[in-house]
This record gives structure tokens, sequence and C-alpha cells, in this order.
């Protein structure tokens, strides 16, 4: 079985309290019709919504106040107007957003080019504004968004961005040791049939409809790769130490695997996989399994084994 | 001690950041201390922490935060502090802060900080709420002066009249950014030594140093770059006022090696009279 790492800093940049400086500077800014809240009269709490209101207003359309209103709340420099300073909040809040969902997928925004994944974004903010303290798990609706946005192939963005997620969902799953091939050994023979492994908990299993992992890989490796075509491919993503690991399966290996991870006994995962094997000579096909299973113990696919 | 807290003077120190992760964690380089970006930690228990366990182990670190919104109108959000206690607790950091600020409001976050209108009324809400997280936490809670772009109206005080009077009423520390203090006087046209001028020294824990970005009509606190010589120039008559305090350089975007980083953050000592 074959595998790849991915050992780098993706999906941990950081969240800092910088201000993202490469935006434009606001210059002529759009205003639209005046609050619905009278200025002279907002406590903390009315004062709060409406720079809310007015910073998370999507760019493409105009800042939900007129100058006039928002003179009344926000002073004037003597270089820009009290929208043009609003205008700098409202900016940076997108494009925040903007940045942390491209740490989260890189490739996806490789794919479809920056202008169609920043617009991308933009219809994310817009649908799922951030709820919670916490901008680690912010991009989680991506590969859903993907599905419903006008793309090009929605259904390759979609496998891509859920490949790119559950990178994530990896980097931050608990770590846990593994065992090694020396652990099954102190297994008594008589106890095998009824073996139950544990899982590594950072491991996901991804069943897609295109081969994103083989464009990640290709990405990464600095080429240029093409859309593929559709073709069902499964992806385990996990991590031992510091390393996150994509390994592709076949469908037995998946049946193995998801078995055995699901809490099943060595003997009923081999049931699964026997069916996919069938027309295998029988010989040949216990040593495949028997080869993936110890592959997989190997690669680190387990943290634990019970009789 | 120079503070009134009894909290160490941790020399100079750089912020936590990924990208450095591999050189500090394999080559312990001699670093005074390290601030982490405390949500970086949260929600999270995988690499990050890893990570951060190794290097706490080796060095002294301290948490700044972003999410605490302590100026909000919405409730403290008590599952966000039991995590940050926690974490400290875990780590074993010699203080926790975050910024004069709110950054979220009916139950949606900016992940920004925004600014506070300067009146008696936020003044009484925020020094209620500072009180409330340092009983959560057992500690003092150090505030940060935030760069600001714009000023809201109705003020009836400048920032530094209401940082130091929040600072008093809820008995809290302070984190003072003199690069902050440098980008808001410029954006809002004020004299940032009358900014220093009324700084409570005894409650003040911490420095921040940074870079900034100038768009010609405003600056940025972008965090890219070196330290311009007006900011270091402000720290060093801050420092001095304050008998001594940590200094961390926060560099954030574009960030260099570890090497160029630190060797930025050590300029500090030609401005605070101190050997490096």
């Amino acid at each position: 079985m074959r595998r790849e790492a991915t050992a780098d800093a993706i999906g941990t940049h950081e969240r800092a309290s910088a201000t993202p400086a490469h935006f434009e500077v606001p210059q002529h800014a759009r205003h639209g019709a005046a609050p619905a809240w009278l200025p002279d009269k907002l406590d903390l709490r009315a004062h709060q919504e409406w720079f809310a209101a007015v910073v998370t207003t999507p760019e493409s359309e105009p800042a939900p106040v007129d100058e006039r209103s928002a003179a009344a709340l926000v002073t004037r420099s003597d270089r820009l107007t009290s929208l043009e300073r609003l205008e700098i909040y409202r900016r940076g809040y997108h494009a925040r957003l903007i940045e942390c969902l491209a740490d989260d997928y890189p490739v996806l925004q490789h794919h479809l080019g920056d202008e169609r994944f920043e617009s991308l974004c933009r219809a994310y903010i817009a649908r799922y504004p951030s709820t919670g303290s916490n901008l680690n798990v912010y991009g989680r609706h991506m590969a859903e968004l993907c599905r419903e946005e006008p793309l090009p192939e929605p259904g390759f963005a979609a496998d891509l961005a859920s490949l790119e997620w559950a990178i994530v969902l990896v980097i931050h799953a608990p770590t846990a040791s593994v065992i090694t091939e020396e652990d099954l050994a102190r297994v008594p023979a008589d106890a095998w049939a009824d073996a139950r492994l544990v899982a590594n908990p950072s491991l996901r299993i991804l069943h897609l409809e295109h081969p994103a992992n083989a464009y990640l890989q290709a990405f990464r490796q600095g080429e240029t790769p093409g859309v593929p075509s559709p073709a069902k491919t499964s992806v385990a993503v996990y991590r031992t130490g510091t390393t996150i690991w994509r390994m592709e399966l076949t469908p037995a290996m998946v049946a193995l695997f998801e078995s055995l991870a699901g809490g099943e006994t060595l003997a009923a995962s081999l049931e699964r996989v026997a069916p996919l094997l069938q027309g295998t000579d029988e010989t040949e096909a216990a040593q495949r399994v028997m080869s993936w299973f110890r592959s997989g113990v190997s690669s680190g696919l387990f943290s634990d084994v019970s009789t | 001690m120079a503070n009134r807290f009894d909290l160490p003077d941790l020399g100079v120190g750089i912020g936590l950041r990924t990208v450095h992760y591999t050189r500090i964690v394999e080559d312990r380089p001699a670093v005074a201390f390290f601030e982490i970006l405390s949500e970086n930690y949260m929600q999270t228990s995988g690499r990050p922490l890893d990570y951060l366990d190794a290097i706490a182990e080796a060095y002294p670190v301290v948490m700044h935060g972003v999410s605490m919104s302590i100026g909000s109108t919405d409730p403290l959000d008590r599952d966000y502090l039991a995590e940050l206690r926690a974490l400290r607790d875990r780590v074993g950091a010699r203080w926790v802060s975050d910024h004069l600020c709110w950054t979220g409001v009916a139950g949606r976050n900016t992940h920004d900080l925004m600014p506070l209108p300067y009146t008696e009324e936020a003044l009484a809400h925020v020094a209620a709420r500072v009180r409330e997280v340092q009983d959560f936490l057992g500690a003092p809670l150090a505030l940060e002066n935030p760069s600001t772009y714009a000023e809201l109206t109705g003020g009836t005080m400048p920032e530094w009249e209401f940082l130091g009077r929040l600072a008093e009423q809820a008995d809290c520390a302070i984190l003072l950014d003199v690069n902050n203090v440098y980008v808001s006087s410029k954006n809002h046209g004020f004299d940032p030594m009358t900014y220093l001028d009324a700084i409570p020294y005894d409650r003040v824990i911490q420095f921040h140093v940074a870079g900034h970005t100038d768009h010609g009509t405003h600056l940025i606190d972008s965090h890219i770059g070196p330290v311009i010589d007006p900011v270091w120039r402000l720290l060093g008559i801050a420092h001095q006022r304050a008998g001594g305090a940590a200094v961390l350089l926060e560099w954030d975007a574009e960030i260099p090696g570890f090497e160029e980083t630190h060797a930025e953050a050590l300029r500090a000592n030609e401005f605070i009279g101190r050997a490096a």
C-alpha cells in the first residue's frame, strides 16, 4: 500500500490579532440607505449590532448606511470619511475569513484559480457567518457549498474540499500511540479470530467520486495537474506523531479497515472482505488480506489491540 | 518586581508561530519566552498541542487571546473561559491577555478587534466583565490597547483615559502595545506621548511591538515586517517608566525564518538599555 505524507503546516496557520493588510484601500466607498436606527438613541448593545451589521454586509453590496448616518456614529479623519473608516473594518472582516479558508483549502484554491476561489469564499462567508470563538472549525461546510455553487466541476471541487477538510480534522484529532507488528506478535494464535483493533483516533476514510488524492499529491509535488475524470476512490487520512498520511485504498481494503475500525473482530472483518475477493485463489486471497492487515498496522492505522 | 501583580519580567520574546515549530523543538534555541495565540490551541486535541506541550516544557509561555470579546454586550462565553483556563493550567502560562475590544455580538463573531465607544456606560460594562473573568481565572487578566481605524462618536474620554480607569476599576493588568499606540495616533491624529503619559505603569506586565503597513490615508496593524524606529523609541520610553516588563515581537504575515524573527525582537535591547 502506498501512502503519502502531508507533513507541513497545512491547516494550522495562525489566527492572529493582526489585521490583513493586502486588501485595497477603501476609496470612494459606496453607501446605501440610511439605517433604520436613530443614531443618537443607540446604547452600547445597539451600537455593536449596528457596527456588526455594516461590517458583515457582503462587499458586493453597498454598505447598509449612508454617509450622514455613518458620520453620526464614526468620526471622520483628515484623510478618510466616516464611511471609508467603516470600510476598513468591513474589508478586514472579509479578508480575514478568506485567508482562513485559503489556509484550509490551498489545493481547492489552485484548482479554481484565485478569483473563482475568492468568490466561493465570499459566498461561504455570506452563507455561513462565524458563530464560534474559534476559526479552527470555521471551514467545515466547504464541500457542501461546492456542490451548491455554480462551479465548473462542482463534484470534483467538493471532493477536493472533503479531502482537505479531512486533513484539517486529522491535524486537530487526538494524538495516540500506534501498535506495531511486534504488538500483534504477542497475541496468542488461538485469540486471533476474536481480536479487536482500536482505530487510530485521527483515522478518516473518505469515499470520493474523483481521484482527488492523486490530484492533491501532484499539486504538492509542484506539478500542474489537470482535472481528472470521475472515478470512485477511497482514501484513508490519518496522523502518526506530527505527520499526516494519505493512503489510497481498494474496495477490499476499505471493507477490512472500516470493519476493524468499527470494532468488529478480525474474523468478522475477514468475512466482510471475502465477497470482494471472489474468484481469487483462496490461499492468494488469505495472503493478500494478511498483507493488508499487517501493512495497515505498520502504517499506523490502529492504536490498540484487545483479545 | 516592577508591577503590582508581582509578575516576572520575562525579557524579550517572540510570538510562537507554526513555521518555527520544527526549529524550536529540534534545536531548542535560546529564547526568553514565547507568547501563544490562545485560540490556536483551543478546540483542538492534536498536533498544535503536541508542539505546544514540547515547547512549554522548555520555555516560559504566556497566552494572548483574540476571542474573549470582553467589550461585547453578549454574555461572556463560559465554555470559552473554561477552555482558556484549562489551557493555561496545562502549559503553565505565566499570564493570560486579550484585547480591549469586542469581537462578536448577537451570536456572530467577526474575529476582528472592534472598537468600543469610550463612554461611562462602556467603562462600567467592561470593568464588570473583567472582574468576572478574573474571578473565573483566579488571576489578573491583562488587556491590550488595540489598533483602531475608526473612532466612535459619543465618546466622553480618550482611549488612554478609558484604559487607565478600566485598569483601576477592574484591578486588571495592561499589555501595552506601543505599535498600536503609534498606529492609532496616526489614524486619529493624537500625540503618542500623550497616550504614554496617561498609562498607570505599575499595571503594565508586558509590551508588544510589531510592524505595520502604511496605506497613505491610514496605518494598518498588519504585523508585517520589522518594527520602525519611532515605535522602538516609544517602547524605550514606556519600558523605562514601567521599570521593566516583558517585551514581545508579533510577526504574523510574511513571517521570516526563526533567526531573523528573533533577531528583530532582540533589537528591543538597544532601546530599553539592556544588554542582549
